[in-house]
């Protein structure tokens, strides 16, 4: 994507500082050189000494962890690979890899192209209250997972819940009032893909339209005065200009979904039926933080990070849009 | 695309969804408002609002006589305050000085900023807590706003918008004696409004959303912030539904207010920034 | 004047910050002197000792007590990393029994309470007390938690309703009893007898306490594959399952949504706990007088017409620096009976010390419970209250149970009681059990 920004003209940057042009003197001279030469390390230095501090050391610390059974910080016991052995033969670890894999898949096939499909119908010059639509798509991610997942589980309710209520006056034959969203494995997912649709379609569009608003509209016309209908249009114009975009949005947003955590959490007070909402951080939680068993806690969450890179890097080199990010 | 979907028809459809869709999305949060004005045996008694003679105030008012709320409230507004600043300070100078210097170890920094960005925050959280008690900051604000301060996904995104100053505004106010910070100060973070407003949003929601490490972190309740607060009345008040609704909204009226104050730089911002490929 | 290089938004949010710091810093900070912390999760129970502890205080001049309400899965959380960190914590805490279990892992000099047994025998107090409940706070002989109830269960119902339908809860003896009656009154998809949870252990833990299962012996192995689990299993499936069905439930035990489902009769009876009669009896108020308890129906003639349903412990740390205070504030707490009576009659929770259910409280009438002596009512059932042992891994075994059943109600809706279904559900139980026996044998410790 090129440089689309427009820098919204607010104070003019170079004012009032042309007299001192002409009369740099000598010592100034030098300091200005050396503040130059050390301003980048000046500028990144409060950031890497915390990221040092609060990311690197925990990070190193953690992949140490991972090959020690513990109980507490205190107990410490080295077991070799023991805890990735276990893991892998842990059918519930296998369970919560299958659900959030297909999360990750429900998230990226069916929420992304709504987002899209909202944004270029919210991108019309014509359109009235364009502000407020995109309040109200939006609206839902100011609560967060958190009040989120308890909300909804006041929805999902079995017989009295909302989403029985609306599904069941709309259509009694098909949606029985005592359709049990929460606890019957079946329903667990559609739930919680839902909920997620319900709380990030309109975030992700957001994404979506600035992507779109970015656009040249000078092609369109161009396209129009070639003929092309609104599908070429969108194949040949919308989707290679919001593709910057669309890549960051279905990168972020996988790794997002591999994460994923609090909705289920809050949303079924745990795991679910037969483990049908277990996620792999759930997994990681209920297994490392709740049994205080943080070398394992530390295996999960570095073979899990391990993946979602795999797969990010997949995600790049199908959409071509690795070209090494370079320093 | 706006002419060639442009007869009255398509717009009539266009419209007509788009309301349908905003009303589904609408819904709960209607319910939500709903159940915050409701006495708790008519919660599920009428589906939305009760008829005006049974509409109650009550749950606001239970919400901060009963409780703490008004501390959660002063709690989360300081400590995702002074997370954003930091965050957004510390940011955009290394963003700044990623996107416009060369220096030694610039490329190592960008690859470790990389590497740890797809990490689960989840496997540093028991080495961090260890870290933060013998830095004495567990049940103290600091234990929230210092490891938060940090925001790799922040520094990428003011360099890719700094990135697009052009060099030769720097150039001219070098020439002028500006020094490199009043050039970050004066010239650089007003061009970069857009970005600021939309890291600003989306930090201070990350910020006031987050849930599991300040329930980690926090012991006493007069720390609290908002979700772990709800959180808490949510195990001991189960059955004051209304009242937990009631605190779920008023607890998200700063950050509505900030969106609606930043809605057009955060699409602007976007546009700038995260979608370099 | 030049504007703020950030934008106008950021300064709003600076001033904010800035004027929230300050209001906080002139906060007037806590100034007594703590000299015990004590953690609770139960809002009856903080609301109860926070009338009484200022007497505590009084009768030892120079003590203070800082009494925490914390709610419970925060509390669990904490308390573990804090433990296991070596961080500090609460003199004393009072724990869930289903997160006490989890608090005993790891070798016994790195439990973070205090063995009570010395003190419990030298006072005597481990006599008086109802013996099955010391079990949940058990761990290699060692007993951390002192406990705070019996939680006998009966059975609530709507009387109202029974009276409507013809069902006489007197006749009521054993679960075919109650089974037949419930068959012909449940409407599926309108009403149904009693509340039952097809995906959650919940109640099921409860027939199997009543059948002398539960989920580890008292040495801590599993015996979720026992005999006791499987005949559960198979009695307990046909009642959430299948077509003839008499327990459903709303999936809300505690909210509005369950007080909703009684009221309207989708359930029109629920297994009781002391400490759940009062919860319905605050929030439910339009039920007053609607609603009777029942002793819960035998598994035979002359069998046991109890179960247990939750419990509470309170435990002194080992970081606590005076424990024999604390030991003096639990006794005052827990075994004052002047106080065991006043508490009974704010949360309807049956103290373990039998001395003291005689109290006049424990036999008024309640005229929620259609004018029922409710103390006596559990009083009569205490002694039958069946032991629920623990071990470290009780959140493995929960949930392992609990998919035990969704499995085999699965079964049950897709086949039926056929002869499948004994063999079925002895597999499935058998590798739910070995699970936990694998996640056991993790431990090294």
């Amino acid at each position: 994507m090129s440089a689309t920004i427009n820098p919204a003209p607010s104070k003019a940057p170079p004012d009032a500082k042309t007299p001192s042009r002409t009369t740099i003197h000598r010592p100034k001279a030098s300091w200005f050189s050396a503040q130059y030469k050390l301003a980048p390390y000046v500028f990144v230095s409060p950031f890497i000494l915390l990221f040092a501090i609060f990311g690197v050391y925990p990070i190193v610390k953690s992949i140490l962890l991972a090959f020690y059974a513990t109980n507490g910080p205190k107990n410490q016991v080295f077991v070799g690979l023991s805890n990735f052995h276990y893991m892998f033969h842990d059918p519930d670890f296998w369970t919560a890899v299958t659900n959030t894999g297909t999360f990750a898949l429900w998230s990226v096939f069916l929420q992304l192209p709504l987002s899209l499909g909202l944004a270029l119908l919210l991108n019309q010059k014509w359109l009235r209250g364009q502000n407020f639509l995109r309040l109200a798509f939006f609206s839902p991610n100011l609560l967060g997972q958190v009040f989120v997942g308890v909300l909804f589980s006041q929805l999902f309710m079995v017989h009295y819940g909302l989403v029985n209520r609306i599904l069941n006056a709309l259509a009694p034959g098909v949606f029985s009032l005592d359709t049990k969203w929460l606890s019957d494995p079946t329903y667990v997912m559609p739930a919680i893909v839902l909920t997620s649709l319900w709380l990030y379609c309109g975030f992700n569009m957001i994404y979506f339209l600035a992507g779109l608003q970015a656009v040249d509209r000078e092609l369109y016309e161009a396209a129009l005065v070639d003929g092309a209908g609104p599908w070429r249009q969108f194949l040949h114009i919308t989707l290679p200009g919001i593709k910057p975009i669309a890549v960051f949005v279905l990168v972020t947003s996988t790794i997002g979904s591999f994460q994923l955590f609090e909705l289920p959490y809050l949303l079924l007070g745990g795991a679910g039926p037969k483990n049908s909402g277990l996620t792999v951080v759930m997994y990681l939680y209920q297994n490392g933080f709740q049994t205080g068993d943080l070398g394992y806690a530390s295996a999960v969450g570095w073979t899990l990070a391990i993946g979602v890179l795999f797969i990010s890097l997949i995600q790049m080199r199908i959409t071509g849009a690795w070209k090494g990010t370079k320093g | 695309m706006s002419k060639s979907i442009g007869s009255n028809f398509a717009r009539v459809m266009i419209a007509m969804l788009l309301i349908v869709c905003a009303l589904i999305t609408l819904t709960p949060i209607v319910w939500l408002v709903a159940a915050t004005l409701k006495n708790p045996d008519d919660i599920f008694h009428y589906t939305f609002f009760p008829p005006i003679r049974a509409l109650t105030l009550d749950n606001f008012r239970d919400l901060f006589h009963l409780t703490h709320f008004g501390r959660f409230m002063v709690n989360s507004v300081f400590t995702t305050g002074a997370t954003v600043l930091v965050q957004l300070f510390f940011s955009s100078l290394a963003g700044f000085a990623l996107a416009k210097y060369e220096f030694k170890g610039k490329s190592a920094v960008t690859g470790l900023m990389l590497a740890t960005l797809m990490l689960p925050a989840s496997v540093t959280m028991a080495p961090l807590y260890d870290l933060l008690y013998h830095m004495h900051m567990v049940d103290q604000y600091a234990g929230i706003i210092v490891p938060g301060a940090v925001s790799v996904f922040g520094i990428f995104l003011f360099r890719q918008a700094i990135v697009q100053v052009p060099d030769e505004l720097l150039q001219a106010a070098r020439l002028d004696g500006c020094s490199e910070f009043r050039i970050y100060w004066d010239i650089v973070m007003p061009v970069s409004r857009p970005m600021i407003g939309a890291f600003c949003l989306m930090s201070f929601m990350g910020a006031w959303n987050s849930f599991l490490w300040p329930q980690i972190i926090l012991h006493h309740d007069n720390l609290f912030t908002v979700p772990i607060g709800l959180n808490q009345l949510l195990g001991v008040y189960s059955s004051k539904y209304g009242m937990l609704m009631a605190g779920t909204l008023v607890g998200v009226l700063p950050v509505a207010a900030l969106f609606m104050l930043l809605q057009k730089e955060f699409v602007a911002g976007l546009t700038s920034g995260a979608v370099k490929g | 004047m030049k504007s703020f290089p950030f934008g106008n938004a950021t300064l709003c949010i600076l001033l904010l910050t800035l004027l929230s710091g300050l209001w906080i810093a002139v906060q007037p900070a806590p100034q007594r002197p703590v000299t015990l912390t004590y953690w609770v999760f139960a809002r009856p129970h903080y609301d109860a000792y926070r009338r009484v502890i200022p007497q505590f205080e009084r009768d030892h001049p120079g003590v203070t007590v800082d009494l925490q309400l914390v709610s419970n899965s925060a509390l669990a959380t904490r308390l573990q990393a804090a433990f296991q960190a070596d961080l500090d914590v609460p003199d004393l805490c009072e724990l869930e029994i289903g997160s006490a279990g989890t608090m005993f892992r790891g070798p016994l000099k790195d439990v973070g309470f205090i063995n009570l047994k010395p003190r419990l025998e030298q006072s005597g107090l481990y006599d008086r007390i109802v013996r099955a409940r010391f079990a949940p706070y058990t761990s290699r002989g060692e007993i951390f938690g002192m406990p705070h109830d019996v939680h006998p269960v009966q059975i609530a119902y709507r009387r109202d309703l029974f009276e409507k339908y013809g069902v006489d809860p007197g006749k009521i003896q054993t679960w075919d009893d109650f089974i037949a009656a419930g068959r012909k009154i449940t409407i599926p998809g309108k009403q149904y007898m009693i509340e039952l949870s097809d995906s959650d252990s919940v109640s099921l833990e409860s027939f199997l306490l009543q059948r002398g299962g539960g989920y580890f012996d008292s040495a801590g192995n599993v015996i979720l594959d026992n005999e006791a689990a499987v005949k559960t299993m198979e009695f307990y499936v046909p009642l959430v399952a299948g077509p003839h069905k008499i327990g459903n439930t709303v999936g809300d035990m505690y909210g509005a949504q369950f007080g909703k489902a009684l009221e309207d009769g989708y359930e029109m009876s629920f297994l009781c706990p002391d400490w759940r009669s009062r919860m319905v009896e605050d929030n439910y108020g339009r039920l007053s007088g609607k609603m009777a308890l029942m002793p819960l129906p035998a598994v035979a003639l002359g069998g046991t017409r109890t179960t247990t349903w939750g419990g509470t412990m309170v435990g002194i740390t080992k970081r606590c620096h005076n424990p024999d205070l604390a030991w003096a504030l639990v006794q005052y707490l827990y075994t004052d009976k002047a106080q065991l009576a006043q508490r009974f009659s704010d949360t309807n929770i049956l103290p373990p010390l039998e001395a003291a259910w005689k109290q006049p409280a424990f036999q008024r009438p309640n005229p929620f419970w259609s004018g029922q002596r409710l103390g006596a009512s559990y009083v009569e059932l205490a002694p039958q209250v069946p032991p629920r042992f623990t071990a470290p891994e009780i959140d493995t075994a929960q949930a392992k149970l609990s998919e035990a059943l969704v499995t085999c109600a699965a079964y049950y809706n897709r086949h039926g009681g056929d002869s499948g279904f004994d063999p079925f559900v002895r597999s499935t139980l058998r590798q739910c059990a070995d699970r936990v026996r694998a996640v056991k044998a993790r431990n090294p410790y």
